[in-house]
């Protein structure tokens, strides 16, 4: 590890770098405090941006926006009662309620110290854990490979949206849509209907630019105009923490970071799942469980270190096994990829110094996400007040400019919008999109171990259920599916019983 | 001028009170579940036209899309299955209410949309599909606010020398 870091810091501290982190840091944290704008949306957006960029500017630039995500959204949580993120709702119920009592900065500074140090503490989890997972990945054949994509895919369909089977028909439906294009073990055409544009295949950019940008913006027709005025006057108070506050923060961030780590690294689960897993141990485990909801310090630290702690964690099984831990890094997936950085072992051997650059680099973004917070929330709260009005067009022109930029053709354009009617359906269909994403991510990865398997086996489908790997995975897939069932039901009695 | 704009927001308002009150309401898994089966049938049908294969390959490029297929047609049988039982047995089916004026209007949002991307196409330059996009969701919006059409505008053209100045997009 240690020949690596060096070249690496060498790579990393560029001024080039350091200019794509702050911006990075800065478009996150203002995406993520809009209600109603993700920062999925957002690295989809400025995605195109970075295919001009080399690995390292691309991915700082990529990774500074999805911390400061996880950041951002706290804002407009804590000023106006409105999470800028899901995730950032566990924040909420105690953010707001201290704003109230006149301690809005005081809040805020809380939940940037707490993100930070969640942010940190996952980067150097991910620094020390990634390549020894590398390690055990490299000794995975295809059908194995072929069970991890199975075993990513169920428990993403599983998670993603209220229904398990509706999950798993929109995962079958992006794997279908991967096909589209040249066969990728004998290029014969698939799909194509006859138009040779889609012998390449279609884009993931642009798919994503359909199915999660397009589709929101067609949604404003679902709600009346947002007026958000996130009042900056508010932010006066001193913002004094009490050296008593940071005593009791310390435990709830370091056990939230802890958890967020354990939530990030299973593929499918997010910052949510961990925020609210984080806040509830945090008030069982606490001596002032009733300052719960009435703006706790413990309350805010939890949820916040928590769903920072994801960042670095989702990344682990994406760098070392190609399986995306959320939506958000499986777009990541393809500015690695478009570098010829595959996921694996050798990303750790041949291409450790960018690999350890980009770890490192987390770090750096949380520090810089800590910087740009402490001097520039005011600025952020004030750049969420940009009318609904003139941010929905120029997102727009974002994501067709986008979609154009890739391959530089209008047909390109067109394929977003046709995804973008799909993304319509599939919503009037209360089917969830992230299981697509994933299908998309991980079609060409799932087809070929799956088609080189049974070929090695000469058609045998035995080959699935040969190693000990193998049998790891499928006890894994079954036990997954077993609790997310058996969850449901809970959920389904607990809601028949509220209704009696 | 402004007699006629108001004229016609007051024409678009009672039209829209009148398409608020309709709704739809369809038993959403049922017809997720039937839709997707006639959809996966479609794609086993079309394969063979779709995907060419070698008659020597032990694994061919059918496969995959075929057990997709087959997972898929599994799954919708499980739902249609599950709200048919539901039916039977005289539980509430999970219905989602279609509201009219929603459509309408995110018909309209697509429409601009289709404009827009149509424009740049005719013209050959993408920031004519800009402008008009901004002056398309600016009205939808019924935004009176000059400042607001000056903003919007400068921040499109602004786009498109980020993308064909900086980044070498050639639009």
């Amino acid at each position: 590890m240690l020949q690596h870091i060096v070249p690496a810091t060498g790579l990393l501290f560029t001024l080039e770098n350091i200019l794509w982190i702050n911006i990075g840091v800065f478009i996150g944290s203002v995406f993520a405090a809009i209600p109603g704008l993700s920062v999925i949306l957002c690295v989809i957006l400025f995605l195109p941006v970075t295919y001009s960029m080399t690995a390292i500017p691309g991915m700082m630039f990529l990774l500074g926006i999805y911390c400061a995500g996880g950041y951002g959204g706290s804002v407009s949580a804590i000023l106006i009662n409105t999470p800028g993120t899901p995730h950032a709702a566990a924040t909420m119920l105690d953010g707001h309620p201290l704003s109230e009592q006149g301690r809005t900065k005081a809040a805020l500074k809380i939940a940037l110290y707490a993100s930070t140090f969640g942010g940190v503490f996952s980067a150097l989890m991910l620094l020390f854990l990634g390549p020894q997972v590398a390690k055990i990945a490299a000794q995975l054949g295809t059908a194995e490979y072929f069970m991890v994509c199975v075993f990513g895919l169920t428990i993403i369909a599983g998670v993603s949206g209220k229904s398990m089977i509706k999950g798993l028909i929109a995962a079958c439906l992006g794997l279908l849509i991967s096909c589209v294009g040249s066969d990728p073990m004998t290029s014969y055409d698939r799909f194509t209907f006859g138009i040779s544009r889609l012998y390449l295949g279609l884009d993931l950019a642009i798919c994503l630019i359909g199915l999660f940008a397009l589709v929101e913006i067609m949604a404003k027709a679902e709600k009346p105009l947002d007026r958000l005025n996130l009042d900056t006057t508010q932010i006066k108070d001193d913002g004094v923490i009490t050296k008593a506050e940071y005593k009791r923060m310390a435990r709830p961030v370091l056990l939230s970071s802890i958890i967020g780590v354990m939530v990030g690294i299973i593929p499918g689960t997010g910052a949510s799942e961990a925020s609210w897993f984080s806040y509830n141990t945090a008030k069982n485990m606490s001596k002032h469980p009733e300052e719960f909801g009435h703006g706790s310090v413990e309350g805010i630290a939890a949820a916040e270190s928590a769903n920072n702690a994801v960042t670095g964690a989702t990344l682990i099984p994406l760098l070392t096994l190609g399986i995306p831990g959320d939506g958000t890094v499986a777009i990541m997936l393809s500015a690695l990829m478009i570098n010829g950085l595959n996921p694996g072992l050798s990303l750790f051997t041949t291409q450790g110094d960018i690999m350890y650059a980009i770890m490192l680099g987390l770090i750096l973004v949380n520090l810089f996400m800590c910087l740009q917070g402490k001097f520039l929330t005011s600025l952020f709260a004030k750049v969420v007040s940009i009318p609904q009005e003139i941010l929905t067009p120029i997102i727009v022109i974002f994501c067709f400019a986008g979609a154009y930029s890739v391959n530089g053709n209008y047909f390109d354009v067109g394929v977003a919008l046709v995804f973008g009617i799909l993304a319509w359906f599939l919503r009037k269909l209360e089917l969830p999109p992230v299981p697509i994403l994933l299908g998309l991510v991980l079609g060409s990865m799932t087809e070929t171990n799956f088609r080189r398997a049974l070929l090695i086996s000469d058609g045998s489908p035995r080959i699935f259920f040969s190693s000990v790997y193998c049998i790891i995975f499928l006890v894994l897939i079954v036990s997954a599916v077993g609790t997310i069932v058996r969850g449901r039901m809970k959920e389904k009695k607990a809601a028949a019983q509220k209704e009696d | 001028m402004k007699r006629w704009v108001e004229q016609f927001n007051g024409h678009m308002d009672a039209w829209g009170r009148k398409l608020h009150e309709k709704e739809v309401r369809i038993p959403v898994d049922l017809v997720t579940g039937i839709v997707f089966f006639l959809f996966a049938l479609v794609i086993l049908l079309v394969m063979p036209d779709q995907v060419t294969i070698s008659e020597k390959d032990v694994v061919n490029g059918r496969a995959f899309p075929a057990l997709l297929m087959a997972v898929m047609l599994l799954c919708c049988a499980m739902l249609v299955g599950k709200e048919l039982y539901k039916l039977a047995t005289r539980q509430p089916l999970n219905w989602k209410v279609i509201n009219i004026q929603v459509e309408v209007k995110a018909l309209v949002i697509l429409a601009i949309l289709v404009f827009t991307w149509f424009l740049s196409k005719v013209t050959g330059l993408f920031v004519v599909g800009a402008v008009f996009c901004c002056l398309g969701f600016l009205l939808y919006f019924r935004c009176r606010k000059k400042s607001y059409y000056a903003i919007t505008m400068v921040l499109a053209v602004a786009i498109w020398a980020a993308f064909r100045f900086a980044l070498g997009v050639d639009f």
